[in-house]
């Protein structure tokens, strides 16, 4: 076990903060709105954290650096990207459908350009020697971190989903028109959703950054849009856990999952070098039959509903019993 | 008794079939086990096109020195694993080397932002690693363990404009061009503009553009009055080229000497015939004599079919240099009765003291510091860059890059 998380430590802590990513995208998209801006406000919160701890928050000796600090830095990677979100919110989520996707693309390429440009970012190569607050060479005590931030904002969705913002950013998804006939402000919503969406994804680069000891524009790209995008769809998007479970999957699916199998004992050799070789041409095997066999996701709220059936039909016959006795 | 039947015959067919492929497997295991020596690039992703020809300049390593008798009569063996092209990637490799295969060192990884991710846990772990290509600032300085055999640009990029002073002595007055918008340009040209004046030569002017520009006659024509001898410029493949034409057509005669960016083929079909004798500074040179490089260019060209690029070349020191330590290590404290930790530690000390005969020259360490003054790792002392002349074929169409002395 101790070798597993040695081995894996870094990886498990990114499928907890894959979760969280997937949720800062699956909150707009529960408003019915593709947005792929998540990267870029993670990109911004990494860099938040990547700043203020190397020129602000300095002289902690490596291994040492407050845990409270972090938290700090994640709270004001949130802000500033939530700053950020409603800028870009307003107007460009006038748009919709495909037009609001590739608004939030351009978005997230704009920002790449930017820290590429910026000396004081670092250019290429980005702000490196972020100090480490765990003095370990397996990154497993991130943990810590990540997994609170992973059961607080799935617990926070899972919440919010059940209020009155919740539904009404489902009512938009479903019609925005007969929504906005019902007395919801569509843009009002919409902005919440995205900001919300924001945060969480700021918060993920804050702590990432940390993790990865280094930032840089290579960062919350437009590949990083589409990987999200997968644990959504993969996931499913229509209920919170989709996409916590979606983003833990392919995250462990290349990284874990095949690389254990590659190294059980008994297998031929050739198949071996294949899955760990090969192991991304099966990753998007997969994605593409999951899609294929799963278009609503592993996990849709019918998973839940087909346990309560049972419970069902002695309401439905008590609902519908007054009607019996006054025909 | 012919009456074996066909399945039982089959079956002794396999048996044969597996002993005459077995022995291969059977006596490497009956030997000595082989020292692991892990191997991190990016054999996936956009960053591959490197990393394919660090795999296999670390390959034909492994061949060459395992017949020449490995680590004292003891084999290697290289564990590959794949970066892919993000930080998160890096660090799981390393990982996995470190934990799993047990390796005495680490060739990696690609890209120096990689490095930033993934070398601390090496360093953590007191594993030593050596950088194949990472040329950034202050990759060494990453920690004790981190080693490097490619050298930065700050020392490669000189070569190129004291080889022009060589070919022409009365070279004063020089102009410098660079891209504004390329991380690795702008720091070229700070480099390349301290040399001119290192050098005592006159820096007429700087001017800058955009990597997606096409047309320069802007800057070519604040310049051309000053009558440049030297012309010094820092950008992408197409911009350059493009840069190059524009200031031969507008009447320009002098020299040229290019960064990085012009170091490939690509600039031909852009500048054509106007590309000729451009000069560029490079680390490796394919041409270098010696008997190391003839070896390893010999294997490259009989398994690839063409001249080996700096990435192979590099890729091979890096090995070349674990395991030449390890046999100087070996002969003074036996290997096998050291524990993994001891030997990690060990191995690190003994690539700092030792000096290298590789195929880009002789090279050594120097030991470097971190920003509080404690020791750091080490960069690498190379004694000769090669600086090559581009020449165009009478077409305009073709042409090659021609190492000079």
């Amino acid at each position: 076990m101790e070798g597993f998380l040695s081995t894996y430590g870094s990886a498990i802590v990114q499928m907890a903060l894959a979760g969280v990513l997937a949720l800062s995208l699956y909150l707009p998209l529960m408003a019915g709105q593709l947005s792929l801006a998540s990267p870029g406000f993670y990109a911004v919160g990494g860099y938040v954290a990547a700043l203020l701890s190397t020129r602000v928050f300095t002289g902690f000796p490596n291994g040492s650096y407050p845990i409270l600090l972090i938290a700090l830095e994640m709270v004001v990677a949130g802000g500033v990207s939530a700053l950020f979100a409603l800028i870009i919110g307003i107007p460009s989520l006038r748009l919709r459908g495909v037009y609001l996707a590739l608004a939030t693309i351009a978005f997230v390429e704009v920002l790449r350009v930017f820290a590429l440009n910026q000396p004081w970012l670092g250019g290429a190569v980005g702000i490196y020697n972020i100090p480490q607050p765990f003095f370990s060479a397996t990154r497993v005590e991130y943990l810590l971190l990540a997994l609170p931030l992973l059961l607080v904002s799935t617990l926070f969705v899972a919440r919010l989903e059940r209020s009155r913002i919740g539904r009404a950013f489902v009512a938009l998804r479903e019609d925005e028109l007969a929504a906005s006939a019902m007395g919801i402000r569509p843009t009002y919503y919409k902005v919440l959703a995205f900001t919300i969406g924001a945060v969480l994804a700021g918060m993920t680069g804050a702590l990432n950054a940390h993790i990865l000891n280094t930032w840089n524009p290579r960062q919350g790209t437009f590949d990083l849009a589409i990987l999200i995008l997968a644990y959504v769809l993969v996931g499913g998007s229509r209920t919170f856990l989709g996409p916590v479970i979606g983003g833990a999957f392919l995250v462990a699916l290349p990284e874990i999952i095949l690389r254990e199998v590659a190294d059980a004992p008994g297998l031929h050799p050739a198949i071996a070098t294949f899955l760990r070789d090969g192991r991304l041409i099966l990753f998007g095997v997969l994605i593409a039959v999951s899609v294929f066999f799963f278009p609503y996701g592993l996990v849709t709220p019918n998973l839940f509903k087909r346990r309560r059936k049972t419970n069902v039909p002695r309401l439905e016959a008590a609902k519908a019993a007054p009607k019996v006795s006054r025909g | 008794m012919s009456g074996v039947s066909l399945p039982k015959r089959l079956m002794v067919f396999a048996l044969v079939a597996l002993l005459a492929l077995a022995p291969s497997v059977l006596l490497v295991q009956a030997a000595e086990e082989p020292i692991v020596i892990g191997v991190a690039v990016a054999q996936t992703s956009n960053v591959a096109l490197f990393g394919q020809e660090q795999v296999i300049g670390a390959q034909i390593a492994e061949e060459f020195f395992n017949e020449r008798g490995g680590i004292n009569g003891r084999p290697f063996r290289l564990a590959f694993a794949d970066t892919g092209g993000d930080e998160a990637g890096a660090i799981n490799a390393f990982q996995t080397l470190i934990n799993r295969e047990n390796v005495v060192g680490i060739l990696g990884p690609t890209l120096s932002q990689h490095a930033f991710a993934a070398d601390p846990i090496a360093d953590q772990a007191g594993v030593p690693v050596i950088a194949p290509s990472n040329t950034a600032r202050g990759i060494p300085q990453i920690g004790r363990f981190i080693f490097r055999v490619s050298a930065p640009v700050s020392l490669v990029a000189p070569s190129a404009v004291k080889q022009a002073l060589k070919m022409n002595p009365d070279i004063k007055r020089v102009a410098v061009f660079y891209a504004q918008n390329d991380a690795f340009s702008v720091s070229e040209t700070g480099t390349f503009q301290q040399t001119v004046k290192d050098l005592g030569l006159e820096l007429l002017d700087v001017q800058t553009f955009q990597t997606t520009d096409t047309d320069f006659t802007t800057q070519i024509t604040n310049v051309l009055p000053l009558e440049p001898q030297l012309v010094i410029i820092s950008g992408l493949a197409a911009d350059s080229g493009n840069l190059v034409r524009q200031l031969r057509e507008l009447g320009y005669k002098g020299m040229i000497v290019g960064g990085n960016g012009l170091n490939t083929t690509n600039i031909f079909p852009v500048c054509q015939a106007l590309c000729d004798g451009i000069l560029v500074a490079q680390a490796y040179s394919y041409q270098y004599d010696s008997e190391i490089n003839n070896a390893f260019r010999e294997i490259y060209k009989a398994k690839q079919g063409k001249e080996p690029p700096q990435f192979s070349a590099q890729a091979f020191t890096g090995i070349q240099v674990f395991v030449e330590a390890l046999s100087r290590l070996d002969k003074r404290k036996p290997l096998k009765d050291m524990d993994l930790v001891t030997l990690r530690a060990e191995l690190r000390d003994e690539i700092m003291n030792g000096k290298y005969d590789t195929p880009l020259g002789p090279i050594s360490f120097v030991e470097t510091t971190k920003d509080d003054g404690t020791p750091a790792g080490g960069e690498i002392v190379q004694e000769r860059f090669y600086v090559a002349q581009i020449k165009m074929d009478p077409d305009g169409k073709t042409g090659r890059f021609v190492f000079l002395d």
